[in-house]
């Protein structure tokens, strides 16, 4: 197998998501946090963010139905699922609840209904991204961990 | 010559924020005693009930149970000098404000620990990277753990 193709492969991919604004700085923080100890760290990272997330956007989703115009819970919420967007790096999810948030200060119902959509949207595509992101940089090997990119 | 271990309290309630701040102060070397409260509550039992006092209490804005200024008010009210550094991905004037006034030292939007050596990096007198300064306290004199002459330090970058 072709493993330092695989290595360009997994960069290339990288490159893209930051040039696409999908992850910013802060994935290159934790990746910097990688080290011979904690070898997937990132992974267990990016998983923990996926798990937690998802259980943030279902309160979330709960709470647009059960408490309509509540828009104090519905920001608390949010602002708990943007920082956790803030730990690793997930630029577009954290601008989409930026978004939402301001929906929220003006009371704008269908304001926030959107950009929710837009949260959920951004969320699974980052999953999709990431998780064949990690099976490339598995499949390249031990070596195979990403170097910054240039921007 | 090692940087001498320093006690840090973590209180953050979302998990993944906490690992990440962990691993970043692990980094950072030295062997730091992180400890962790996952809400104001507990980081202030913690604060009370600690057999030596914390060098530094990294507090979270939005908890359940007790919130970060809820809990910054109460450590100051019992009389603890510690720096707390407010760590929220909320950076508006009116969050770092709320914090100030609630006692903490200063506010950032994202802790990143960083192990580097002293000279790679403009320092302040006190050898000290300057981008670390405080300008609303001089905690960084209430840091007497800190053997500020070492060549690994913590730094806490503000944005």
């Amino acid at each position: 197998m072709d493993y330092s193709n695989l290595r360009r492969q997994a960069a290339s991919m990288k490159k893209s998501l930051f040039d696409q604004g999908y992850l910013d700085e802060q994935f290159c923080q934790v990746e910097d946090l990688q080290d011979e100890a904690s070898p997937n760290f990132v992974e267990e990272v990016v998983t923990l963010f996926f798990k937690d997330s998802g259980r943030l956007m279902s309160n979330i989703e709960q709470a647009l139905e059960k408490y309509p115009r509540d828009f104090n819970r519905w920001d608390t919420y949010m602002q708990q699922l943007k920082g956790s967007c803030s730990s690793i790096g997930a630029s577009r999810m954290k601008n989409e609840c930026m978004s939402f948030r301001d929906s929220c200060g003006q009371g704008n119902v269908e304001g926030c209904m959107r950009s929710f959509q837009k949260v959920k949207r951004e969320h699974a595509v980052l999953r999709q991204k990431l998780e064949s992101y990690f099976q490339l940089l598995r499949q390249a090997g031990p070596a195979g961990a990403a170097t910054r990119p240039v921007m | 010559m090692a940087r001498k271990m320093i006690r840090v309290l973590l209180v953050e309630d979302e998990e993944i924020n906490r690992v990440v701040a962990r691993a970043a102060l692990k980094a950072a070397g030295g062997g730091d005693v992180v400890d962790e409260a996952e809400n104001g509550e507990v980081a202030v039992q913690r604060v009370r009930d600690a057999a030596a006092p914390y060098d530094l209490v990294l507090m979270d804005k939005q908890m359940p149970v007790m919130d970060g200024h809820e809990a910054t008010r109460r450590i100051r009210g019992m009389g603890v000098t510690t720096p707390i550094v407010a760590v929220s991905s909320d950076g508006l004037p009116a969050d770092v404000d709320a914090f100030i006034t609630a006692g903490a030292d200063d506010f950032t939007s994202k802790v990143r620990a960083c192990a580097q050596r002293r000279d790679s990096h403009a320092c302040n007198g006190m050898g000290m990277p300057s981008h670390i300064l405080c300008p609303r306290r001089s905690w960084e004199s209430s840091l007497p753990n800190l053997d500020l002459l070492n060549d690994v330090y913590i730094c806490v970058l503000l944005n």
